[in-house]
């Protein structure tokens, strides 16, 4: 009874019930596009970093000897998202034509190993594998005129007992990266492809693709080095030095990384400073507006109570209309956000990825700015509602 | 016990301050028997607003002897010992079920109809319709505006509205303070005797405020002894029968 007394009383008054409406929308939607904003950005951001491999990579400074135990050990760990051997760098070359394109240039690429899950792949090529199946960087396969399907001719030669040999292998590509993946001539191929060529570098046999030579190495190969990507750009800084500690000279981005996260804390700083001034004037004025209007519904409560009103009642009867205000002027505020957010958005499309929005939230967001103000707006009227209850009838309908 | 006065009160005492001027009202002695009609006369600003308050439960004395009030066959109620003691649910709960109040101007709802203002007290205390309300209309001649908002009704069928709403609940008790100040005379006679012709129906008591005392002999009602004298920096009134 007390909600459909308020409800109608609400809407009977729709003028001024419109103006605090439209005040506590007028307030809360900035502070949405605010939260939105900063929201956006340091997600954007991050998740820019967290994506970029090249950022989160760790890389040998010089050449050494890794044993698969090594590598095993690696993988396992958390703070590990990829790892796989490299063979010497001298070693991972190899020559590649395009039968079909007579004239295009021969194209020196390096070998890169791959497997699924490389961060440099990715979705946007598939993992080759087996020993006829390569990957090219963008560069490279412009300059083959290749594209995914394209079988290609690549050789390798080597030097042995001062006579040069060379054996060529046929090669299908299974794709072509991004430019902004991988910026020289490579061919990513999987890492047994690696481990032939550089045994026929070295001068020994491949019985799986009958080049002749020395006897192969059996297990317990070590390899020269390795391709290693933290799992987060948090991760980079405690691999580096648990690699320092074991003696392994790595480069890392560390220092950029570093820039970006105290770039990110100090914006968060920053946002939470005006967030909370924000926040603070939202209450205030919120809660102030509530109780003026409570307290300009003296009289009006005092009849209530006159025919019979309990102080339950009293209170139940503002945080009601309270509930009404914060209930539409959210609805209201949201509304505006997402006109303002969507425009924001549209603006900057031409610097964002797709998927990308500098102004997001989140639903979780949208129902904890929603609950505040419903808590904070029932709570104001019913202080201001029991403040009403706490005059006596007769001093409110006296005091006309 | 059905004998027992509705309201004893001795020694009962309000102070108040307005405009600079210190007011007393001295109620020494007063008791209104079941179903009495009584008159408070006196001119404005004599303390009839404030005894009906008081007796109405909306106003806390500001030192009440004794203040028994006895709506039903039940103990008497010690209404200063629950002022004092804070317990004012317990008197919105004894007002809203036994006493009914027309105020001076006023005091209707804006946003309900006449039909749902008339009804407030009723549903207040869950009551279901049992035709008083259409009865109440019918008698105050408020039929044709029972769908209106109060807005669009004149002074002197708002304060009709206002009588069926201090009567729709069937209260004990009729408390109206000078409820046709603001009417023309001819509305206002009309008014005031459907007021106390409804209320004799009902068998309630009523407790009528005016400044007039032309109609104490129309009406046969019990006028208060009264008198208003100047004090030290202040007026002192007092109402006593």
């Amino acid at each position: 009874m007390v909600a459909g007394l308020a409800l109608r009383d609400f809407f009977h008054e729709w003028r001024l019930s419109l103006c605090l409406v439209l005040a506590l929308a007028s307030i809360l939607a900035p502070m949405l596009v605010l939260f939105g904003l900063k929201h956006g950005v340091v997600t954007t951001m991050r998740a820019r970093l967290i994506e970029d491999p090249a950022i989160r990579q760790i890389m040998p400074a010089s050449s050494g000897r890794f044993e698969p135990a090594w590598f095993r050990d690696m993988a396992a760990r958390p703070e590990v998202g990829f790892v796989l051997p490299q063979t010497r760098a001298i070693a991972a070359a190899i020559y590649l034509r395009n039968p079909a394109e007579a004239e295009r240039a021969m194209v020196t690429a390096e070998l890169v190993p791959t497997a699924p899950g490389d961060p440099l792949l990715g979705t946007r090529a598939p993992a080759p594998a087996g020993l006829d199946r390569i990957v090219l960087s963008q560069p490279a396969a412009a300059k083959l005129g290749a594209k995914p399907g394209t079988p290609l001719d690549g050789s390798l030669t080597r030097v042995v007992r001062g006579q040069s040999e060379r054996v060529s292998l046929p090669l299908t590509v299974a794709g072509v990266l991004p430019l902004a993946s991988f910026e020289r001539d490579a061919a990513f191929v999987a890492l047994e492809l690696l481990v032939a060529a550089e045994d026929y570098r070295d001068g020994r046999a491949v019985e799986a693709l009958g080049w002749a030579g020395t006897a192969p190495l059996g297990e317990g190969r070590a390899f020269a080095g390795f391709r290693l990507y933290a799992r987060s750009i948090d991760d980079v800084a405690g691999l580096r030095e648990r690699l320092q500690r074991e003696g392994t000279e790595v480069r890392t981005r560390v220092a950029e990384i570093e820039t970006v996260r105290s770039l990110d804390r100090n914006l968060s700083a920053v946002f939470w400073i005006v967030a909370a001034i924000g926040v603070a004037g939202y209450g205030l004025s919120l809660a102030s507006s509530l109780w003026g209007n409570v307290d300009r519904k003296r009289r009006e409560i005092a009849v209530l109570r006159l025919v019979g009103f309990d102080t339950l009642r009293c209170v139940l009867f503002p945080a009601c209309q309270a509930m009404a205000i914060a209930l539409f002027g959210s609805a209201l505020a949201m509304a505006a956000y997402l006109g303002v957010a969507m425009s924001i958005n549209r603006f900057f499309t031409a610097t964002l990825e797709p998927g990308e929005r500098i102004c997001q939230l989140d639903p979780v967001h949208f129902a904890a700015a929603g609950l505040a103000t419903l808590v904070l707006a029932v709570l104001a009227s019913a202080i201001g509602g029991l403040h009403a209850a706490r005059i006596q009838p007769s001093e409110a309908l006296r005091d006309v | 016990m059905a004998d027992a006065p509705i309201y004893r009160l001795e020694g009962v005492r309000k102070d108040w301050q307005s405009a600079g001027t210190r007011f007393t009202l001295d109620i020494p002695s007063l008791a209104v028997a079941r179903g009495e009609k009584i008159a408070l006369v006196g001119e404005s600003g004599s303390g009839k607003s404030t005894l009906l308050d008081l007796l109405a439960l909306i106003l806390r004395p500001s030192e009440a002897a004794s203040f028994a009030f006895q709506p039903n066959g039940a103990a008497p109620v010690a209404v200063g010992d629950a002022w004092a003691e804070g317990r004012s649910d317990a008197l919105v709960r004894l007002r809203a079920r036994h006493i009914g109040y027309v105020l001076q101007t006023g005091g209707l709802l804006p946003y309900l109809s006449v039909r749902d203002n008339i009804a407030l007290p009723r549903r207040v205390l869950g009551l279901g319709d049992d035709g008083t309300v259409d009865a109440l209309a019918e008698e105050l001649g408020l039929k044709r505006h029972l769908a209106k908002r109060p807005g669009a009704l004149s002074v002197g069928e708002r304060q009709r509205v206002a009588v069926a709403r201090a009567l729709a609940h069937r209260p004990a008790i009729a408390v109206a303070d000078e409820p046709t100040a603001s009417v023309d005379p001819m509305n206002a006679t009309r008014i005031l005797d459907l007021f106390v012709k409804l209320v004799e129906g009902f068998g309630a008591t009523a407790i009528l405020a005016t400044h007039d005392a032309g109609v104490v002999d129309r009406l046969g009602l019990r006028r208060l002894g009264h008198k208003l004298e100047p004090v030290d920096g202040g007026v002192r009134s007092s109402f006593w029968g």
